[in-house]
């Protein structure tokens, strides 16, 4: 049958892709195995450092037994609320001109809704990183 | 994706509201907002009367805008029957327009709670929520940070925003709008559990077990939502309720919905199984927040149960009411069995509410004009009484602050009469003795549910009412027949705004138990619309 | 595809988030599990709302999202306020507030 022969002889194209990648597969995995066993283990501090150029974390998180300044916690939480409050105005831009004035008062009175306690976390010290 | 199309070219129509109706809604949230506005702008010394006279006007006046609606055109018009504001997001009907006055006047109480700085110097709230409590239990002496009599004022917006909530709650007309709602209510509250000035790690403790609790059943209520959703297609408390009248759809959603739904709805009410939270954060939080949340919380999470109940799930009322009437004999059980054991007011009291729900989860379940009437009256009622029982407690104090311990409150009668005696007529409305509103709000349930063919919980729950009687007559018997400790608590003086809330409160325990007429009627003018 | 797999699917999430609450005793982790019922639900409400083809149930879930965050908010605040007092955010650990 030719639809058959066909079939094959287009498998067949793709067998030496097959086995490129099984090949590349197995040297990736023989690579990363054989070096740690072979090679010769010869430390020192730059090489235990996480990168290999530029300024290193410190203190080093969780894993260094330091602990984040809990500054970073206040930001992400006021970050966090002030971006999800956005999603809101995402459907408003879609459909801005089918919901015509009334959907343009409800936003507006939306968006001063969340500027009141962003003037209030202004105000009273909650965006300085002292 | 089919579901992209259409594009925006076709106009949505505008949706009605009548502003009217939610105006006191409006006036609650705007003075929330505006709150949070003072607390950015004003000096520290300014904020106290600012927030104080700014919240108890804006209550008021929402109380004002509710009585002029009441009794404007909406009677003439509409004769008790609701209209629907907001594009059908809130039903303003009549046992919302109750609900609200309910709330109002209670939350106007419990803020005159929150507001008095007579009892404890400064007022019951820490003056920064950062401050750490001392060793363990942080009971004795405060530091020096805690001492400065300035307080926390930010916990006037978010009594505000909380009240505007419970508002919404109870006039919820779908069930989306209800979980924002829900959400809108509990967050301010598990924030004011943990600003209570002395005890600092109790209070912050019951602000964590009420959070995570709270947030757990809020979980569960919005996955009964989404499960109704797929049932009906739609959250609307009416849309359901036609769903649920066709019997071509899986029950199993229904019903897995429902039962979703009701648990983080009588978690709320700190009903039965559902109460763990109780007696840690009535006895962790500050006692004005406490008094707000037993009264108001109790009377919304109540409101939007009794709603949900009658608008969607009458027709269903069978397959669902047997489960509840068990859940209402383990709350009455647990209240009154594990009340007895109390030695903490605070605890005892919490208890005591967990019977209540009891009580009212009976009277809910009726589903006929005189339950809902019934239960109506029952949340006025017992808001007035435990609102002014947590003020009576916040009197009673020792050098450490409030002396919570029963064993203080020992021959409390010869030492301070008059507390004695408004004590206790607020410990006999919670046990439901005659002449007081406790036993006209239990008279009406039971009335209610023994004509609806509830005999058997009816009987339960009077077994369940004398043996809660028992340790409320305790707490009598303790404060007139025993002999004083010398080293025992003072009773201090109140101020005009703790004075006021417990002098309405207990005036108004012994007129609706003496003249209950009105406020039955009120109660009874109408039904829930759809 | 059948929808039915996503409203397992987030069925089994709601059931992990529910088992992490109740054995979990870290409150941080307790709460990423409340989180993750949140979650569950918002694939519910829009795998329902693919099934009815409108739009109601990615409004609603949009609107949970918001929700979420905020409790998140709120959550982390008095959770951080606590972690200050005690040094620790093990549920175990407080545990003051008994008869």
């Amino acid at each position: 049958m030719p639809d058959t022969a066909t079939a094959a002889s287009g498998l067949g194209t793709y067998l030496p892709l097959v086995l490129l990648l099984l090949l590349s597969f197995g040297f990736a995995v023989f690579s990363v195995t054989i070096a740690p066993l072979v090679g010769p283990k010869r430390y020192n501090r730059q090489k235990l450092q996480p990168y290999e150029c530029g300024i290193e974390p410190s203190p080093q998180p969780v894993a260094g037994g330091g602990r984040i300044p809990v500054k970073f916690y206040l930001t992400g939480m006021l970050f966090i609320l002030f971006d999800i409050e956005m999603v809101f105005l995402y459907p408003y831009a879609v459909a801005a001109d089918a919901v015509g004035m009334f959907g343009f008062i409800a936003v507006t009175i939306f968006i001063v809704a969340i500027t009141i306690p962003y003037v209030y976390e202004w105000a009273r010290g909650g965006l300085e990183w002292d | 994706m089919d579901l992209a199309q259409g594009g925006p070219a076709t106009a949505l129509g505008v949706p009605s509201i009548d502003v009217a109706a939610v105006l006191p809604l409006l006036i609650v949230f705007t003075a929330g907002a505006v709150g949070v506005l003072l607390e950015a702008v004003l000096p520290r010394n300014q904020r106290w009367p600012a927030q104080v006279a700014l919240s108890l006007t804006s209550v008021v006046g929402a109380g004002v805008a509710l009585a002029v609606y009441v009794t404007g055109d909406f009677e003439s018009t509409t004769t008790f029957r609701a209209e629907e504001a907001s594009s059908g997001a809130l039903a303003v009907d009549t046992p919302a327009l109750f609900l609200w006055g309910t709330l109002l006047v209670l939350g106007l109480l419990a803020l005159l709670l929150i507001a008095d700085r007579s009892v404890e110097p400064g007022g019951a709230f820490v003056s920064k929520a950062a401050l750490r409590g001392g060793a363990a239990g942080g009971t004795d002496t405060l530091t020096k940070e805690q001492t400065f009599t300035g307080m926390q004022t930010e916990v006037f917006p978010l009594t505000l925003f909380a009240l505007g909530g419970m508002m919404t709650f109870c006039a919820a007309n779908d069930l989306l709008t209800m979980f924002i709602a829900l959400e809108v209510l509990s967050l301010p509250l598990y924030l004011m559990c943990g600003l209570a000035r002395r005890r600092r790690l109790i209070s912050q403790e019951a602000a964590v077990k009420y959070f995570l609790l709270g947030a757990f059943a809020s979980a569960f209520f919005l996955y009964g939502l989404g499960l109704l959703y797929g049932y009906a297609g739609s959250v609307k408390l009416a849309d359901i309720a036609v769903a649920a009248q066709g019997t071509d759809r899986s029950d199993t959603l229904l019903f897995a919905g429902l039962g979703l739904l009701a648990i983080g709805l009588l978690f709320k009410g700190s009903v039965g199984p559902f109460h763990t939270w109780t007696p840690d954060v009535y006895q962790g939080a500050p006692t004005p927040v406490t008094a707000f949340m037993a009264a108001c919380t109790k009377v919304a999470a109540f409101g939007g149960l009794l709603r949900v109940l009658t608008v969607s799930f009458e027709s269903t009322s069978w397959e669902w009411r047997s489960v509840l009437s068990v859940v209402a004999v383990v709350s009455m059980a647990i209240g009154a069995i594990l009340g007895l054991t109390q030695r903490d007011v605070k605890r005892m009291i919490a208890y005591s509410s967990i019977a209540h729900a009891g009580f009212l989860v009976v009277g809910a379940m009726a589903l006929t004009e005189d339950g809902l009437s019934a239960t109506l009256f029952y949340l006025l009622a017992y808001g007035f009484t435990t609102l002014a029982a947590f003020g009576v407690v916040s009197l009673v104090r020792d050098s450490s602050g409030e002396a919570t311990d029963l064993s203080a409150w020992a021959g409390l009668a010869k030492r301070s009469p008059l507390v004695a005696a408004t004590f206790t007529v607020l410990l006999l409305a919670l046990a439901g003795i005659p002449l007081t509103s406790g036993f006209v709000g239990k008279f009406a349930v039971f009335e209610a549910a023994l004509s609806d063919g509830m005999a058997p919980l009816v009987v339960i729950a009077l077994v369940a009412s004398a043996i809660a009687a028992f340790y409320y007559l305790r707490v009598v018997v303790l404060m007139y027949f025993s002999e004083p400790a010398p080293d025992g608590p003072a009773v201090t003086v109140p101020g005009v705004f703790t004075t006021t809330a417990i002098a309405v409160g207990t005036i108004a325990t012994l007129v609706l138990g003496i003249v209950p007429t009105f406020a039955l009627d009120w109660a009874s003018a109408g039904g829930f619309v759809f | 595809m059948t929808p039915t797999y996503y409203l397992l699917l987030s069925a089994l999430l709601f059931t992990i988030g529910v088992v992490g609450v109740l054995v979990r005793r870290n409150a941080i982790v307790v709460f990423m599990c409340i989180e993750l019922m949140l979650n569950a639900v918002n694939l519910t409400l829009v795998t329902f709302a693919r099934i009815n083809g409108e739009l109601d149930g990615q409004v609603m879930a949009f609107f949970v999202m918001v929700v979420a965050a905020a409790e998140v908010v709120v959550g982390l605040a008095i959770i951080m306020a606590i972690f200050k007092s005690r040094r620790s955010a093990s549920v175990d650990d407080t545990n003051l507030l008994k008869y």
